[in-house]
């Protein structure tokens, strides 16, 4: 089987971003994470409270696979995709997928990842690899989360691909099969600006963008008569943090490598109010920064009553207040 | 955020992070993760503390194995009900011992696999007491029949 071991693999800040940044980069089409994130205009927040999640909880980004979508309709990428009821059928699929020498992309629940720590691991069905080749009973994986090159056993692929549940995977493979290198980058920049600012202020849904932090701040003043006990309100608490810095968001809950995109674009749109917008949004996220720390450290000290909890809250509010100025203006930028 | 402010030196979690560098240009740095750096300890104790809390309530007859698996690994209900191809209300049945006792060896398997353990798992605990965690390991190794593990003690 060709392994594709001339693939350079690369540590990226999220999954999904850093899984199409490496097919594209190493077909030869060279992008950037925060670019690919930004013309996809995947900066987003939402707060959920479903029996879905054991316990409320926020997303940062856009709905998992929307980036992907996004990005090759912007930049008129052609995917080929893959979806199976029969796993047997899709196990020999990507079998033969790499037979051809292509690298895979794959939806997998990261739980399964077993190359990670044990207690970095959970059930998260929206985790992507790439998957490189297959050497005896595992297969190759380049893991944006990963240092180097890791190895999986079948099973827990197959485990990990049909692991049904809330967005499953349902054996998901995709990789670019045509590239249009003429498309000019800075045709979808003012689109997807738009499209982020209008996600962010413009939804009609109560827990979605602007409104959605407004929920957030709200609402986390009811979570200590939610949780089991005082270990389990830390838990959750500290796990705003994780949410914001360590799950794949680059930091700042994506508004950093936001930031980051708006001043690439700004070079390239030669736009100088893009890189006024992009170091506002770097401050942003430095103040949600702020709020993971604040989290943690009251959560690790068991500081956790009323007065902490709408301090906590009143910050979130704050935010919205701060998004919803910074998105405004963004909008009218283009 | 400045580079400078966000790097952090801790090998065993590491990140990629966006930062302002010293020539004022934004880019990826790889730096470990402030919370595992500075909080993992925490973290180890409320799970142990979670974990001996749902094991005596296994024990005392109060909820089931699944409902203990699902608790500790932080999954919702429904989630797991897709994910076990049961409907709510059945699964809900199976968070207590009564309903746990009438699952098939199938239905079994199904949930060993979602938590990714050995069925006998949901059967008994293995335990090493604390001053022996230097010196014991234990391995659970798959076998050719998938209902069949090997447990390994092994010193360290």
């Amino acid at each position: 089987m060709n392994n594709n071991i001339n693939f350079e693999h690369k540590m990226y800040a999220h999954c999904e971003t850093g899984t199409l940044v490496s097919l594209l980069n190493n077909a030869g089409y060279q992008i950037t994470e925060p670019m690919v994130f930004g013309i996809a205009s995947g900066i987003f927040f939402g707060y959920f409270e479903t029996k879905d999640f054991p316990f409320p909880t926020f997303i940062v980004r856009s709905r998992p696979g929307e980036v992907r979508e996004n990005l090759a309709k912007a930049l008129n990428i052609k995917l080929k995709k893959f979806k199976f009821k029969n796993a047997d059928e899709g196990m020999k699929k990507l079998d033969s997928l790499l037979e051809e020498g292509r690298v895979v992309g794959a939806q997998v629940d990261f739980f399964y990842m077993d190359y990670f720590p044990e207690w970095m691991r959970v059930h998260n069905n929206v985790h992507f690899v790439n998957i490189l080749g297959k050497e005896g009973n595992n297969y190759i994986i380049s893991d944006s989360y990963h240092r180097e090159i890791a190895y999986l056993d079948q099973n827990l692929l197959r485990k990990a691909r049909w692991a049904g549940g809330t967005m499953a995977p349902k054996g998901f493979l995709f990789y670019p099969e045509k590239l249009d290198p003429s498309v000019d980058l800075s045709k979808p920049i003012p689109k997807s600006i738009k499209k982020a600012a209008r996600n962010m202020i413009n939804l009609p849904i109560p827990f979605i963008g602007i409104k959605g932090i407004y929920k957030f701040a709200d609402k986390l003043k009811t979570w200590p008569g939610l949780a089991r006990d005082i270990e389990h309100l830390s838990h959750e608490i500290m796990k705003i943090n994780i949410l914001l810095e360590d799950q794949g968001t680059g930091g700042a809950g994506f508004r950093y490598m936001y930031a980051t995109f708006l001043k690439q674009a700004s070079e390239l749109m030669n736009n100088p109010k893009l890189n006024e917008m992009s170091e506002r949004i770097m401050e942003i996220g430095d103040d949600w920064r702020k709020i993971s720390y604040f989290a943690a450290k009251i959560g690790k000290n068991r500081d956790l009553g009323e007065e902490r909890i709408a301090e906590l809250s009143d910050m979130i509010r704050k935010q919205g207040d701060a998004e919803k100025v910074f998105f405004k203006e963004l909008k009218k930028v283009y | 955020m400045k580079e400078k402010d966000l790097y952090i030196e801790f090998d065993t979690h590491k990140l990629v992070y966006y930062a302002e560098k010293e020539d004022n240009s934004y880019g990826p740095i790889i730096s470990g993760s402030h919370l595992s750096a500075n909080y993992l300890d925490d973290h180890w104790m409320k799970r142990k503390n979670l974990e001996e809390k749902l094991r005596k309530q296994v024990i005392a007859n109060e909820i089931s194995p699944i409902f203990y698996y699902m608790t500790y690994l932080e999954m919702g209900p429904k989630d797991l009900a897709s994910r076990a191809n049961m409907s709510m209300r059945k699964l809900s049945k199976t968070f207590k011992p009564e309903g746990f006792n009438k699952l098939k060896v199938s239905q079994l398997k199904r949930f060993a696999d979602i938590f990714n353990i050995p069925v006998f798992s949901l059967f008994q605990t293995f335990l090493i007491k604390d001053e022996d965690h230097e010196k014991l390991e234990l391995q659970q190794a798959a076998t050719d029949n998938e209902l069949y593990h090997i447990t390994i003690i092994n010193l360290k």
